[in-house]
């Protein structure tokens, strides 16, 4: 007894239908606006968390803050905690609650956030120290975030807004224009000094250069990114062009390869239906063996079509679904049971039905191809069992298709799935083989992520098993 | 009445033995070469047939698929059968359409079959 196990992993994002073009300097659509607007929403109640933690370590170790030089703890934590909580109820409200409108589209969100963000984060640098704490650097953290969500010319307004908002708090806190109480400071060594006009412009000057040099480099960096992205979608789009191309010649090969063959078997079928007259035992007999050979070729040919589909649709997302085994096995022992019955082979079925997650087409393909091996390889009156068993507790099930036939030898079993592999032994037993039935059988599963194990004795027979690790289970009635 | 029954297929073996087995059957056969004649033969109402039998490669790739759409819209209630060697294969072509009303014979002709469908298609026509 031989078994092996294959397993054929495939990257869900391999295929993706829908195209949108879109140029280089254009924003991230609106799916993506959408992910990140709640990944900020989430990262802004980390940021509430954390002030809220600071104003209660301000109350119950007020002595601990000022002797790190963090003293007169005024009013501010606590009003932009209100700001951002409240602000932040209102983005999730407008993206879950809010029909999307003119005025409620992903972007207007994210752009609300970034003033009322940026305006919060003027008062914290406000209160914090302007000049005297790494607090203004924050800044570059929104104007990076506008250069990847934004097109370049709204990243640019952005930077403007940063720019704008520092140079106002830097003059208001200097008093070059008037006069304003003096801020709290971090830095003691500073504290109740007036911070001197040069050092102002200093800074005013060294941090709008850096959010302008920040601004350049990131969105150049963006608009680089992005035409790659272009690149690979227009990539994508001549690729599925050709491979539409390529069906359209892969059926043309077909209609010319095998109507000629069908002309002959339509024939055959005149002369053996009696519409030609009485055919002598001995002719009847020889048009018969040459049907057999015309009818594997067509096999083969359509096979050959079938093999190149399937390789080509690969895991097309839009038509995968959960699909009720026990129908897709109903219609293959439908399909198959004339099959069955000319080599007198019974077809047993213990089916326990649930909904497989895959390709309807594709997994039929798959089942088809196995039960239909099962029958050809199986010794004539014997029987081929189909059943299934669902896991409950591990929400898996396992579809198994028995025979009792030639079995396969243990040098071979590990080249059955190869396209054309011929075994000798195989040959002999049946002449039809087109030697593509388990390479579809393959890609099927590859598609639709089935892990399949093979387990076979010469002489006695093979067993496939087809593992369904996504099911939905349906409760017996 | 004799039912009527319209054939195109670009090849004349097929033409031949389709005719030879339903005109065996008391079927009358028109055979088209093409999916145009077919069409404009429809102008004349003596010409209009109870079953189309369709191609799907004949003039063009989709000719048969064409002619079919045509004659949905013209005469809803008339059947029609695909027989192609593609058998199966083209069934992705006919999405959003009644399955009822699509039929698929793959080709060789075989008599039996063939019949077999035709006069059920027929007697749910009457």
């Amino acid at each position: 007894m031989t078994t092996a196990n294959f397993s054929w992993n495939r990257s869900t994002q391999e295929i993706t239908s829908t195209i949108e073009k879109k140029l280089a300097h254009q924003k991230l659509g609106d799916e993506i606006l959408i992910s990140n607007i709640r990944l900020f929403i989430i990262f802004r109640w980390a940021i509430i968390l954390g002030l809220i933690l600071f104003q209660v370590i301000s109350i119950v170790a007020s002595d601990t803050l000022t002797q790190l030089g963090i003293k007169d703890q005024e009013d501010w934590p606590l009003a932009v905690t209100v700001i951002l909580t409240i602000a932040n109820i209102a983005y999730a409200y407008a993206l879950d609650y809010c029909q999307p409108s003119k005025y409620n589209t992903p972007s207007t969100n994210i752009w609300v956030q970034i003033i009322i963000d940026l305006l919060c984060l003027s008062v914290v640098v406000h209160f914090v120290g302007s000049t005297e704490t790494p607090a203004p650097f924050f800044y570059i953290l929104h104007i990076a975030l506008a250069c990847i969500f934004f097109s370049t010319l709204e990243s640019l307004f952005v930077t403007a807004i940063v720019s704008a908002m520092y140079s106002i708090l830097l003059i208001i806190e200097s008093g070059m224009f008037f006069q304003v109480p003096q801020s709290m400071l971090i830095d003691a060594h500073y504290s109740g000094e007036k911070l001197h006009k040069g050092h102002i412009l200093v800074w005013m000057a060294a941090l709008n250069t850096l959010f302008l040099t920040v601004w350049y480099v990131v969105s150049r960096l963006a608009i680089i990114l992005r035409q790659h992205e272009q690149h690979l979608r227009e990539a994508y789009e001549q690729i599925h062009q050709a491979q539409i191309a390529k069906d359209q010649y892969a059926m043309l090969m077909t209609h010319q390869l095998k109507a000629p063959l069908d002309a002959i078997r339509s024939k055959i079928n005149l002369i053996n239906g009696g519409y030609c007259g009485p055919v002598p035992t001995e002719i009847a007999d020889v048009l018969e063996r040459i049907d057999k050979r015309g009818s594997s070729m067509a096999k083969l040919i359509l096979d050959v079509l079938r093999l190149e589909r399937l390789k080509t649709a690969g895991r097309n997302l839009e038509a995968i679904d959960y699909v009720s085994i026990s129908s897709i096995i109903d219609k293959c022992v439908e399909k198959l049971t004339p099959v069955a019955n000319a080599r007198q082979i019974e077809l047993k079925l213990s089916v326990e039905d649930f909904r497989a997650h895959g390709i309807a087409d594709q997994i039929e393909i798959l089942i088809e191809n196995i039960v239909s091996n099962a029958i050809s390889y199986s010794h004539v009156g014997k029987s081929v069992e189909i059943s299934s068993i669902v896991n409950k507790n591990q929400n898996t099930a396992v579809v198994s298709i028995t025979d009792h036939g030639i079995g396969i030898e243990e040098k071979d079993l590990p080249n059955i799935f190869n396209e054309y592999f011929y075994s000798p032994r195989a040959v002999l037993h049946n002449q039809s083989s087109s030697g593509i039935g388990l390479s579809l059988v393959k890609i099927a599963a590859a598609n639709n992520n089935l892990q399949l194990k093979v387990t076979s004795e010469p002489e006695v027979g093979t067993t496939f098993s087809i593992t369904f690790t996504d099911i939905q289970q349906i409760e017996a009635h | 009445m004799t039912k009527k029954i319209a054939h195109i297929d670009d090849d004349p073996d097929i033409r031949d033995t389709v005719k030879r087995v339903l005109t065996m059957h008391g079927y009358q056969v028109d055979s088209y070469h093409t999916s145009s004649d077919f069409i404009h033969s429809l102008d004349d109402s003596e010409k209009v047939p109870d079953l189309a039998i369709l191609d799907v490669m004949v003039e063009s790739m989709d000719a048969g698929l064409t002619t079919y759409i045509k004659l949905h819209d013209r005469f809803p209630n008339m059947h029609a059968i695909f027989m192609t060697s593609l058998g199966d294969t083209i069934l992705p072509y006919f999405e959003n359409k009644s399955q009822e009303w699509v039929c698929i014979l793959e080709k060789p002709v075989q008599p039996t079959v063939l019949l077999n469908i035709i006069q059920d298609r027929l007697g749910k026509a009457n």
